[in-house]
């Protein structure tokens, strides 16, 4: 993992003494909240509708035991004893006071963490896949990549205050795990003629009221030029982005209105004009970020597999564990786990206090001391040998976390909604929680396989309803809360935005609006191995409309 | 008929004005602005700005209903009891947010 040299450690430090004396001077009044607003959430600080949000960023999504360890001791200390993971990999605490802000902010720099541009127009946290580093299907690890991009946006002062916020998300991995797709950038690795590896630059996506898939910008950049291209983006974007109306000011309206040519254009010509300049990426600097994320100490095993059928035969709540939450990983002999923090019935995202110790805790004794956060709310042990698998699932039956449902209908993303956003027009976790329910079997969530629902509370898109194989998002219409259905979204490389099948349910109805859906799809599927997309991308959009709303 | 809300700066807990001008967070000892009453409504409005206290101050139209204020809104409803889903108390009030116009 990055290690925070003297100047990270010098300026954190530095930003938090800031911003205490900024809270200081709030609450003595020497600053009125006009003023202040800005401050806090510069230092990640929301108001919403029951008290302060402190947003804490985890780039690309990377923990170690010590700092999951600090996140769990401020749950416990300043906040309720639990935290929230968000769907950008970062974390969120929902009842701090302001006056124990510094506290916590100096506590989170003692561990190398902050909260700095986790709000704001700027460059937010820079995700990438959670299993980075570990994935069979990775061509290369993102994370040195995305650290030099962490430390080439962070205060950044041309990007400070852009027409609008910008989110770069990345995968080295041709399987999207990180909804690339749906980003201001988003960066693939990708290989030229020549066998070099590289990024593909997609730009101009985005989920929101105006939900777009990122076009292809250049197929092919260089790590030596990234630096200049992306800045060059940035700056074509901060020049021309709309300031004028705030629902037109991100990157994909520009690219819509000008087309993808004219900022194509625009971009190279500022790219001609920097390339090779102070923003060039000398291999050594790359080579030097990247010996922190060498791999670790793997030992060197015979390829281990695990009987699962005959798991399943001995134990079959483990063995469902074992078919849904293991990831394939690139050594012989280990495998990454996805801890599932989607409960039945459970609000998705959310980790006591006692768990994140718990996970930390694995973390240190079974995958080298490192974990991350998935941007569908999970949290994941990215390298533990295959023989500790038993072990890890029963320490995971002991804190509560061993739902083995990763990637199936109850495995929910659900933003915070109306329950605590100040944004929200309707309740998120309440309807992720029926769902949860109705389908909780396991033999029921076997028999339906691999299925996406995701859920917003407003048309912002916090729970990346557009991308969901089912979407829900939350309206409000004359004083009730009515949930709009989509079908067929997709976050992966195949990128899709649900279609609306037409009008919305109120809250009760939901659940069985859903179940009318996926009856639909066990029905018509061609085999148990057609997932629910594949079905509805051959089906089309008729049978499902007819099983939300009849023949009318 | 109105109420005033906001937050309080130090909890950011959800808070009421009451008939004696204090900062409160039960919504039924909120103070019940009648339609004829805007004049007093906004000089409330002003002089709790003053204290610098109460942050996200609004205006919400209410319904009494079995001597309780009720908020027309579900999202006042909930500012009002705490969130639905998980289930958490609300925030409350520390021993330094009392606030008074």
């Amino acid at each position: 993992m990055y290690r925070y040299d003297e100047f990270d450690a010098a300026f954190v430090r530095e930003r938090t003494g800031q911003f205490a004396d900024q809270v200081r001077r709030r609450v003595s009044g020497e600053l009125s909240e006009d003023q202040f607003r800005p401050l806090r959430l510069m230092n990640g600080l929301y108001l919403q509708l029951h008290a302060y949000m402190l947003r804490i960023a985890v780039p690309y999504g990377t923990l170690s035991s010590r700092q999951l360890r600090t996140l769990g001791h401020i749950a416990r200390k300043y906040d309720r004893g639990y935290g929230h993971f968000t769907t950008r990999q970062n974390i969120q605490f929902n009842w701090p006071r302001l006056t124990d802000i510094p506290e916590i902010l100096s506590d989170l720099a003692s561990v190398e963490m902050h909260a700095i541009q986790t709000s704001g127009n700027c460059i937010r946290n820079i995700t990438t896949d959670q299993f980075a580093g570990a994935a069979a299907d990775e061509i290369i690890d993102p994370r040195p990549v995305a650290e030099i991009l962490r430390q080439w946006s962070s205060l950044h002062p041309e990007f400070t205050y852009l027409p609008r916020k910008f989110k770069i998300a990345m995968t080295g991995a041709p399987n999207d795990r990180a909804a690339v797709k749906f980003h201001d950038i988003g960066l693939m690795a990708a290989t030229n003629p020549e066998g070099e590896i590289g990024w593909a630059v997609h730009v101009g996506g985005g989920m929101g009221r105006t939900p777009m898939i990122a076009k292809l910008l250049n197929g092919f950049v260089p790590h030596e030029h990234l630096l200049a291209y992306l800045e060059s983006v940035l700056r074509v974007y901060n020049r021309y982005g709309r300031r004028d109306n705030k629902y037109k000011a991100r990157i994909k309206i520009l690219v819509h209105e000008e087309g993808i040519e004219t900022i194509r254009e625009q971009v190279e010509a500022e790219f001609a004009a920097i390339k090779g300049g102070v923003l060039h990426l000398p291999q050594e600097e790359l080579d030097r970020i990247s010996a922190y994320f060498a791999p670790p100490d793997f030992e060197r095993l015979n390829a281990t597999s695990i009987d699962v059928a005959r798991e399943k035969i001995l134990d079959p709540v483990y063995g469902r564990w074992l078919d849904n939450n293991i990831h394939s990983h690139r050594v012989p002999g280990y495998a990454s786990v996805t801890i599932s923090l989607k409960p039945i019935g459970g609000a998705p995202g959310d980790a006591t206090a006692e768990q994140m110790e718990a996970v930390a805790g694995l973390a240190e004794k079974y995958s080298f001391d490192e974990l991350r956060v998935t941007h569908e709310q999970n949290l994941v042990l990215p390298h533990v040998k295959i023989a500790h698998l038993r072990e890890i699932y029963d320490a995971l039956v002991e804190a509560g976390l061993a739902e083995g449902n990763s990637g199936l209908i109850t495995d929910i993303i659900a933003c915070p909604g109306l329950d605590f956003c100040a944004l929200a027009n309707a309740r998120s976790i309440p309807i992720a929680q029926a769902i949860s329910q109705r389908f909780g079997a396991p033999e029921r969530q076997k028999e339906i396989g691999e299925l996406k629902i995701k859920i917003s509370g407003c048309i912002n898109a916090c729970g990346h309803h557009h991308v969901g194989h089912i979407g829900i998002l939350g309206v409000e219409k004359k004083g009730t809360e009515l949930y709009q259905i989509t079908v067929g979204g997709d976050a992966t490389e195949d990128a899709a935005i649900g279609s609306i099948l037409g009008h919305g349910f109120v809250a009760d109805e939901v659940p069985n609006a859903v179940e009318r859906l996926v009856d639909t799809y066990l029905e018509k599927r061609e085999s148990a191995q057609e997932p629910f997309i594949a079905a509805f991308r051959r089906l089309g959009e008729a049978p499902f409309k007819e099983a939300l709303y009849g023949n009318a | 008929m109105e109420i005033l809300t906001g937050n309080e700066l130090l909890s950011g807990a959800t808070v009421y004005l009451d008939r004696h001008g204090n900062w409160v967070e039960d919504i039924n000892e909120a103070r019940v602005f009648l339609t004829e009453e805007t004049e007093a409504r906004d000089a409330a409005v002003a002089a709790t700005r003053a204290t610098m206290r109460i942050n996200s101050l609004e205006t919400e139209t209410v319904t009494l209903k079995d001597g309780k204020v009720i908020a027309d809104r579900l999202r006042e409803r909930i500012r009002a009891d705490g969130p639905t889903a998980p289930v958490f108390d609300r925030q409350h009030l520390g021993e330094d947010g009392h606030v008074s116009i």
